[in-house]
């Protein structure tokens, strides 16, 4: 029994760095709205992974102004859990959709929420979504990756692509080797893969057509960061950073990341002004004790200075809130006990921690 | 559904069973000692702990059920149940599911490379005879007896011939079958032959008409479990008995096995096999047990196949010491064990792994007056590689009130227990550590048990039990280092529990209630990390504080009501208390009736599961099912 969940943990793991940068891409404030009710109007919302075996991911939300968080608010809005690991959060104008992944086969989902209250607005199953693992809004489309039902060899990977408006799954567009991290960026979405698959190319899906266009081929397993300041996309690949132009695809900066050959990268996120970027760069000793430290390094960087980590510690999630620019870091002491937001400024000094669920992998901020 | 405060009620309402009845039946004398069988675990020198006998209506009952449900209904022990026939491991007093000795006619039968028993893979037809041992008795039974034993037994046919078979089939197209033979004849003046041949077969198909219950999912799974037990006695007029038993039992869950890519399979199968000879004051026994787990996803034609041999032999010779006339003598078993594992499985660092324990013991018992028994044991393990800590215990009985229609005796036991590393924690690579070491525990326990003759037209026993054992080095597959095994904690788990058994025969009727309360503390005591702070001092998981059980029935002649209630508060899921699962109260009816004519009988049973069709959660956070139905019919011929 151990050996199973030893392993899956193991992916559980390394699942978790990614964060949902697909926040940024939706996050708006229309305040020409009439002024929205509920409970969760303004303020973050984590995203707790949860013990894959137990099913207990949930949704924690605190206001900017408070410390203590409401550890599971679809509970509190509806009664009953969201019975999956939460592998991600994203909201349109009115309608939050949260991604479930439950350890039985057949049983993860998309599921809505009205955004203010996090009432149950429905969801979708399998077979249509299947290991789901991140989320992008565009406009009224989710683009949902999903590993499909193969986990082994990831051939059954896909883009569910879910219309708003009628909740349901219009297409479902193919991606090799187990699509995972998601960016979005005029009319193209770049798809990174899982690091345990066998990918070396970044997938893209025009998303006018939702069909895909010629991959960029990346030496390693590519993972999506953004878009910079400058309109140029952001790509982790191996122990290299790829700076790439979205006109030709052409990679036109390559900056190596000191791993030192057994440090894995991860995490990475922007600044709010989009001429930062943040990452952990963590490894495990012997005794499988996790180490690692948060380093930070400007986009007109020649080389990612790796001397003095900006925070000597490493985190299960990252992200940076648009309105305030504190640096919000993920803290999972173990996969059986609560986790913390802890809370930084731009310059790594802390401000504050707040206990959450379990494994706080990604925030959201409204 | 429990709240805190109703189990108050109820705990008060217990406390003052067990401690006001004194006055009411001191009437006169003469107590019956309890009856002392003889059998294949040394219960005589348990004095001092408490044992509970299952009775055979009790166990015939739940033929086609398994031991987990036994005991769910008859003994404060928690069970961690991942859904129906699926994984269900033991909490008992508050330890973990590696702290609970489950003995199959002596012999410790938790799986070597887990250390401890799924009990949804033990069926009530695999044995005659349950008995459950609270709280450490290390120095008996050796290793993992450190919340307590579960006592499996197989018993001779007193029967020239009986056949037996039945059928039951219940909701969700689940379905049990079994059937049994037992025999008896003498072979000539000095020797008689017996035995039991039995076969049972299950398939739990798990159709549930509604894929949820308020909103939360009934997981799709199916359990397909079969089975032979073949018992083989010798008995001689001279004190001699040769014994023979095996038990092959084969189980196979599957979870959403229409999934084919998602599925997931586990097969576990067991080859029992034992030999015991007995002369007067000596008894060998040799065994062999070979443990197999098959494990896969998706396709499930090559899975992760894991097998355990352990041989084991044991000698124990009876003694009887006379320090003086006026003194009463002191009975003496002393022996050893030696048993011999080898395992190949997947997920070693190195396969075969092999590894040898030996023990020896020393058992006493005294009774220095009529009113007082004593044991002192002391036994000592070693181990490949490192060795357990000397283990004695002591046990006392006193006799406060021996009265014909009262008694009351006052217990207690000073033990240490330990617990060998399992064969994953020692060898699972990277994962497992072969430096772990053993754990260690201290258990303190003292209670009292009362029976009165003519209490209520009946008999009534009660009895009330305090226990704290603390647990160190308890080893821990510690989820914030991607699950190595360390020994990180320090368990204290403490508590109380009380029982009451009542019984009264007038006429053709006959009613009866066996109802207990238990209250659990269970908490890690020692800090080791800068998070651990938010676990020290919590519950541990899946130990629920309070639980209850109750058996009531009403039985006129051959027929047979049973009300059965099983309650439990809250069970934390997270190891800082930040999660957890509602508390739950089931109640479940049966109705038996037996039809007799000539040698034959009929039993027909029903049963009503879940009554109030009460919502809980398993430890998947899945639903578990409503209300559900059963219904068998059992033929049996007996030659007499």
């Amino acid at each position: 029994m151990i050996l199973n969940k030893s392993m899956k943990m193991k992916k559980q793991l390394a699942s978790s760095l990614a964060v949902a940068f697909s926040t940024f891409a939706i996050w708006s404030c229309n305040q020409s709205d009439p002024a929205p009710k509920g409970d969760y109007l303004s303020g973050v919302f984590v995203v707790n992974e949860g013990n894959f075996s137990q099913n207990n991911g949930a949704i924690s939300y605190f206001a900017r102004e408070n410390n203590t968080a409401t550890a599971d608010i679809f509970a509190t809005a509806n009664g009953t859990a969201l019975k999956g690991g939460v592998q991600d959060y994203a909201a349109s104008e009115e309608q939050g959709i949260i991604l479930v992944d439950n350890s039985a086969a057949g049983q993860d989902k998309v599921q809505f929420v009205e955004r203010y209250t996090f009432k149950d607005e429905g969801s979708i199953g399998a077979p249509d979504i299947e290991n789901p693992r991140e989320v992008v809004i565009v406009g009224r489309k989710a683009y949902v990756s999903c590993w499909g039902t193969d986990v082994s060899k990831y051939s059954t990977g896909y883009i569910a692509v879910i219309d708003l408006t009628s909740k349901k799954v219009t297409k479902k567009i193919n991606v090799a080797d187990g699509p995972e991290n998601l960016a979005y960026a005029n009319g193209k979405l770049y798809i990174g893969t899982t690091q345990w698959g066998a990918g070396n190319k970044l997938a893209i899906i025009n998303t006018t057509s939702d069909e895909t266009t010629s991959p960029i081929a990346t030496a390693g397993i590519a993972n999506p960061v953004g878009i910079d300041a400058n309109g140029k996309l952001w790509v982790n690949a191996s122990n290299k950073m790829l700076r790439i132009n979205t006109e030709t695809n052409a990679t036109e900066a390559t900056l190596a990341i000191a791993t030192g050959g057994t440090k894995t990268p991860g995490n990475f996120t922007f600044s709010n002004d989009l001429k930062s970027i943040f990452f952990v760069l963590s490894w495990f000793d012997d005794a499988f004790k996790e180490h690692g430290a948060t380093y930070k390094f400007s986009i007109s960087d020649t080389q990612i200075a790796m001397v003095t980590p900006l925070i000597p510690r490493p985190f299960v999630g990252l992200a940076v809130d648009p309105t305030q620019g504190l640096l919000y870091a993920g803290v999972s002491p173990s996969y059986t006990q609560a986790g913390y937001a802890v809370r930084y400024r731009a310059d790594g000094s802390l401000v504050d921690s707040i206990k959450v669920g379990i494994a706080p992998t990604g925030f959201f901020f409204q | 559904m429990f709240t805190d405060r109703r189990f108050v009620c109820y705990w008060i309402l217990w406390a003052s069973f067990a401690l006001a009845f004194p006055g009411y039946a001191q009437k006169d004398s003469i107590a019956l000692d309890p009856v002392v069988v003889r059998g294949f675990v040394p219960q005589k020198f348990m004095s001092g702990l408490k044992i509970q006998h299952i009775d055979s209506a009790s166990l015939a009952q739940a033929r086609f059920q398994n031991v987990g449900d036994v005991l769910s209904a008859y003994t404060p022990i928690a069970f961690k149940n991942y859904g129906p026939g699926q994984l269900s491991t033991a909490s008992f007093r508050g330890t973990s599911a590696n702290h609970t000795a489950v003995l199959w006619n002596g012999l410790n039968i938790n799986a070597p490379t887990l250390g401890q028993t799924d009990f949804s893979t033990i069926p009530v037809a695999g044995f005659d005879q349950l008995s459950v041992q609270y709280g450490s008795a290390a120095s008996i039974v050796g290793s993992d007896a450190v919340g307590g034993s579960i006592l499996l037994g197989s018993h001779a046919s007193v029967k020239p011939f009986h056949v037996s078979a039945g059928r039951q089939r219940a909701s969700f197209n689940n379905h049990q079958a079994q059937a049994d033979v037992r025999y008896a004849l003498p072979l000539n003046s000095q020797w008689a032959f017996s035995g039991k041949t039995a076969f049972y077969d299950g398939r739990m198909n798990n159709d549930y008409p509604k894929p949820t219950r308020n909103t939360y999912t009934l997981l799709p799974t199916e359990t397909f479990q079969k089975g032979i037990v073949q018992d083989l006695f010798l008995h001689a007029r001279n004190d001699q008995e040769i014994s023979a038993h095996v038990w092959l039992t084969d189980n196979k869950l599957t979870l959403t096995p229409s999934d084919e890519q998602g599925r997931e399979m586990t097969r576990t199968t067991a080859y029992r096999t034992m030999v015991r000879y007995q002369v007067r004051t000596l008894t060998l026994r040799t065994a062999w047990v070979r443990d197999i787990i098959d494990y896969a996803k998706g396709d499930l034609s090559h899975p992760d196949h894991s097998v355990t041999d352990k041989f084991a032999s044991r000698v124990e010779k009876d003694f009887t010491l006379n320090p003086g006339s006026n003194v009463n003598p002191v009975f003496i078993k002393t022996g050893g064990e030696w048993t011999h594992y080898r395992s190949r499985v997947p997920g070693y660092a190195q396969s075969p792994v092999s590894e040898n324990r030996t023990d020896f013991f020393l058992l006493t018992r005294w009774q220095p007056t009529s009113r007082i028994t004593a044991s002192v044991n002391l036994r000592q393990g070693f181990v490949t590689g490192f060795n357990p800590p000397f283990t004695p215990s002591i046990g006392l009985e006193y006799s406060i009130v021996q009265k014909t229609l009262y008694n009351l005796v006052l217990k207690g036991s000073f033990a240490r227990s330990y617990r060998v590393p399992t064969l994953n924690e020692r060898y699972w690579k990277d994962l497992g550590n072969p430096d772990i070491r053993p754990e260690t525990g201290w258990n303190k326990e003292a209670g009292f048990e009362q029976t009165f003759k003519a209490a209520l037209g009946g008999t009534l026993r009660t009895s009330a039990t305090f226990y704290h054992n603390r647990i160190k080095d308890w080893t821990y597959w510690n989820p914030s280092r991607n699950y190595r095994v360390e020994n990180l904690q320090q368990v204290l788990a403490r508590g109380i529990e009380l029982q009451l058994n009542y019984q009264r025969q007038s006429g053709s009727w006959r009613t009866g209630l066996d109802a207990g309360y238990a209250f659990n503390r269970s908490s890690q005591e020692k800090a080791y990390d800068n998070y651990s702070q938010d676990i020290v001092g919590k519950q541990l998981v899946f130990v629920p504080k309070h639980t209850a059980n109750a058996n009531a029935f009403v039985q006129f002649k051959s027929t047979r009501v049973t009300g059965q209630l099983q309650a439990a508060s809250k069970r934390y899921t997270t190891f800082d208390n930040s999660q957890f699962l509602d508390g739950y109260g089931l109640v479940n009816l049966l109705a038996e009736t037996t039809f007799a004519f000539y040698k034959f009988k009929f039993v027909l049973q029903g049963q009503v599961r879940n009554v109030t069709d009460a919502f809980y959660l398993n430890v998947r956070n899945n639903a578990m099912p409503g209300r559900s139905f059963a219904l068998s019919l059992t033929f049996s011929y007996d030659s007499q």
